[in-house]
């Protein structure tokens, strides 16, 4: 999984399928899963492109639809964007395209909690801040 | 007549448990992302409930340090398939529609459990409920819904089978 770009508050990830990466053996299609762990990166990244700052974020909730089958295509992208930020929730799209094609083969939906730090966060900054 | 009476009839239920769960490894094994992540069936469940052993190339957030997102994405829609695929179905494997994931708490480095309940199953469409816990049933760390299209009429167009 590769970041392409960053332009304005639009994110574009590529990602080459793998063999281990099949949903089954004896099938060429990417497992869903693939699908969902890109659309869940570039839906983060493009929070903090967003927001132009790297405070810790958490996701709330995720929805991914499966369009279309993945087989037989050399690379994905994925680009996301985030429509709507409010204080403290930022609200982003993302879309999945096989390269070269104009339907997306994935799209999602998600929400992430903005200023997400914690007790521990902090604590981990400290240590990484001490040693 | 109690069926404990006869030491026979008993062992039905059992075999019928180490059978499913059986069917499920065999399932998973054929996954070849399952594979990767590592992930196993728990032997003395009752019903699906999927492990997902930690290991540090599954951290998402190295700061928390807390498992990638997308991880706990993939031990759920594994779940539910291997929940959706029924018993004389081999031959019908189930494709994921949708996935819709509800983060409840950070999900700590440590083994991660999925289960799966059949909340509908269709002629064509099938609606699981999954939940991922880490230390306890009762404090999840993420419950997701996810619909899978049975794949006995048209794979190729979704839509339309629905």
């Amino acid at each position: 999984m590769q970041v392409i770009g960053v332009e304005g508050e639009q994110v574009c990830m590529r990602l080459s399928p793998q063999s281990w990466m099949r949903a089954d053996d004896d099938v060429q299609d990417i497992c869903t899963s693939v699908l969902y762990s890109l659309a869940d990166s570039a839906s983060g990244l493009a929070v903090f492109a967003a927001v132009r700052e790297l405070k810790p974020i958490a996701t709330l909730d995720l929805r991914m639809d499966y369009l279309r089958s993945t087989a037989g295509h050399p690379a994905l992208l994925a680009t996301a964007y985030c429509h709507h930020l409010s204080e403290e929730v930022a609200f982003v799209r993302c879309e999945i395209h096989a390269e070269g094609e104009q339907q997306p083969v994935a799209v999602s939906n998600a929400t992430f909690m903005r200023g997400t730090q914690n007790k521990r966060f902090q604590a981990a900054i400290e240590r990484a801040g001490g040693a | 007549m109690s069926g404990t009476a006869n030491p026979a009839q008993s062992s039905g239920p059992a075999r019928d448990a180490a059978t499913d769960i059986q069917r499920w490894q065999t399932l998973l094994e054929s996954i070849p992302y399952a594979r990767h992540l590592g992930l196993e069936i728990v032997p003395d469940s009752t019903g699906v409930q999927v492990h997902l052993p930690f290991r540090e190339a599954l951290v998402g957030n190295v700061m928390l340090p807390a498992l990638h997102g997308g991880v706990l994405g993939a031990l759920i829609e594994i779940t539910a398939r291997i929940a959706a695929q029924g018993e004389d179905a081999m031959e019908c494997r189930p494709r994921i529609l949708d996935c819709n994931v509800d983060y409840l708490r950070s999900a700590r480095t440590q083994s991660t459990f999925a289960s799966a309940e059949i909340v509908r199953r269709g002629r064509r469409v099938v609606l699981v409920r999954v939940t991922c816990w880490q230390d306890r049933i009762t404090a999840p760390v993420a419950s997701a819904r996810v619909q899978l299209l049975l794949d006995t009429v048209s794979a190729a167009n979704p839509k339309e089978a629905r």
